[in-house]
């Protein structure tokens, strides 16, 4: 397993760095940002906004200082970098089966299931490089910037977790879209849909009363980084959904994995 | 359907009744009867979509069959197949290596998936001409051939005792080619099974003891290619000085006899030993005989099975 999980790695080693020098660089600009802002005004323009735009941020109050730096966990960039890390290599078994790199590896005496575990260990370091990354510029604007100086920096830690785990679940629901896949590409495309599925509900469940009761099927529902950064906590059914996906959807892509034909 | 007889649930590659379906209406193989020994050389022949690759993926436990068994060394796929992967070394037709690594970490990494030291891979590279530039290279920037010459090593580098490859040659020069037939050669003089898939003949007939060949997912036939070679139909071509009347020189096996003046065109199956003689006793000025080759065999074989 130490073999793959390292070739893993290997391969997706630069995107994955660089992933995560954007990420940091992303948050920490984002901290930076905060010292510009008036609080008062700020806080008056968001009241004004309807609630459609106000639903980008989840309700977050902009103006205090966990608010302000919550809406960066929550940025589409935030979140696109992310999403890329999860489901790129939540899509690798469908890529190596497509290229034939399964199949070459598996000609040797290898354990399907040493194989796909390998990938899965590699999707959670890669997340764990790019959140660990991005952190590092969130915790250097915490750290810095006298007016983000009240957010503590175990509350940022927690965030990132929280922020990790959701990731965590999007990848294991692409892993086992990937599960089912006899291209990468499509593998990829299911992850996408699915967490742009997730992110359109979380949206609606917000701004329409309908919609509302669907809120909790979506993953997003369960991350709230301004509510985590503001308490200094995961609240415990948000620990429980996130762990629970990631670790049902892993153990879903182990098994239909372990047992799917591999040829290109 | 040809079966060999005292079936040996040790032998090299042992596939019984082996078919594979896609649905209800794709039959890819079926009921394949096949044993090599060990030692053997064997050359898998068919034209594209025969079932050469389904067959070797199925041995190889990359699929899974539909219907029967496959053992390498006498471990069934299905039960125990990391003992049989343990003996077996495999290069794909579509070799699928990591292309953001170096050949060298590709090379290591494939390595350790084997229980086996890689006794033979510095004999291998040099056999190959893979120097330590080349293999300190992304593969992504590897030719095809470089990435063949790869694959060749990774799979031969444990000296597996049942080589199985899908047509090793393409993509390599003929100078390659001619080296890497020569690697197989000692191989297969140190006692280890070689069994390739090929579309090329000429390497199949100069290499290997036995060929098996398959048409539409079924086996046609398996025999020795010294068989094949006796059975050849040779094309021979005599120049007299005169008219001579064929039936003085007529054997059994000729046939597509043709006369142009002094020029007599014809096919002989067969030995060609009693035509000499009586061609001898004619003075003939000129005879040709052309070199029959396994395609001729193959073709005529495709040919008439289809018939």
């Amino acid at each position: 397993m130490r073999v793959i999980l390292g070739l893993t790695l290997r391969r997706s080693l630069r995107r994955t760095l660089l992933l995560g020098v954007a990420l940091g660089t992303f948050l920490f600009l984002v901290g930076l940002s905060y010292a510009s802002v008036d609080q008062n005004q700020i806080r008056s323009l968001v009241e004004s906004l309807p609630p459609a735009i106000r639903a980008f941020v989840q309700g977050a109050d902009l103006a205090s200082p966990a608010g302000y730096l919550g809406s960066a966990f929550i940025h589409p960039i935030t979140l696109a970098l992310l999403a890329t890390t999860a489901i790129a290599a939540g899509a690798a078994s469908a890529r190596d089966v497509e290229h034939g790199v399964a199949e070459l590896l598996l000609s040797r005496p290898l354990r399907r299931i040493a194989w796909i575990g390998a990938e899965l260990i590699a999707m959670e370091i890669s997340l764990a490089i790019v959140t660990v990354l991005g952190s590092i510029g969130a915790f250097i604007a915490v750290g810095t910037i006298d007016d983000l100086g009240t957010v503590p920096s175990g509350s940022v830690a927690v965030t990132a977790l929280a922020m990790f785990l959701l990731f965590s679940g999007i990848g294991a629901i692409t892993a086992l879209a990937a599960s089912f896949s006899r291209t990468g590409a499509r593998a990829i495309g299911m992850g996408a849909g699915v967490a742009l599925i997730f992110y359109a509900l979380d949206y609606l469940a917000q701004i329409w009363r309908l919609a509302e009761p669907f809120g909790p099927i979506s993953l997003m529902h369960w991350y709230r980084p301004s509510n985590v950064l503001g308490t200094g906590s995961i609240p415990t059914s948000s620990w429980l959904v996130l762990i629970g996906v990631a670790v049902v959807a892993s153990g879903l892509a182990l098994l239909v994995t372990s047992r799917r034909e591999v040829a290109p | 359907m040809p079966t060999l007889s005292g079936v040996n649930s040790t032998a090299a590659i042992h596939a019984q009744g082996l078919g594979k379906s896609y649905g209800s209406d794709v039959m890819a193989l079926e009921d394949i009867d096949l044993e090599i020994a060990h030692g053997e050389r064997i050359g898998f022949l068919g034209p594209n979509g025969a079932g050469k690759t389904t067959f070797i993926r199925l041995a190889l436990g990359i699929l899974s069959p539909t219907t029967g068994s496959v053992a390498i060394n006498g471990h069934d796929l299905a039960t125990d197949r990391m003992a049989a992967l343990t003996d077996a070394g495999y290069v794909p037709g579509d070799l699928g290596l990591i292309r953001g690594v170096s050949g060298r970490r590709m090379l290591h990494a494939l390595a350790r998936l084997h229980p086996r030291p890689p006794v033979l891979r510095d004999h291998l590279l040099s056999a190959l001409d893979l120097d330590e530039h080349t293999l300190g290279k992304r593969i992504r920037d590897y030719s095809t051939g470089m990435r063949q010459k790869l694959g060749l090593v990774a799979a031969l580098q444990h000296d597996p005792a049942v080589i199985i490859l899908d047509e090793p040659t393409s993509g390599l020069d003929p100078v390659m080619q001619a080296r890497l037939l020569e690697v197989l050669e000692e191989r297969a003089r140190a006692g280890r099974t070689v069994f390739f898939s090929s579309h090329v003949l000429g390497e199949v007939d100069e290499l290997c003891d036995r060929v098996a060949m398959v048409r539409d997912g079924r086996l046609l036939l398996v025999r020795d290619v010294a068989e094949l070679r006796r059975a050849r139909v040779r094309t021979v071509e005599v120049l007299f000085d005169g008219d001579v009347d064929p039936a003085t020189y007529r054997v059994d096996g000729i046939a597509d006899l043709r006369v142009d003046g002094h020029v007599h065109h014809f096919t002989l199956a067969g030995d060609p030993g009693l035509l000499l003689t009586r061609l001898g006793a004619l003075s003939p000025r000129d005879v040709t005989i052309q070199a029959a080759r396994l395609e001729d065999v193959f073709r005529a074989l495709y040919l008439g099975d289809a018939d």
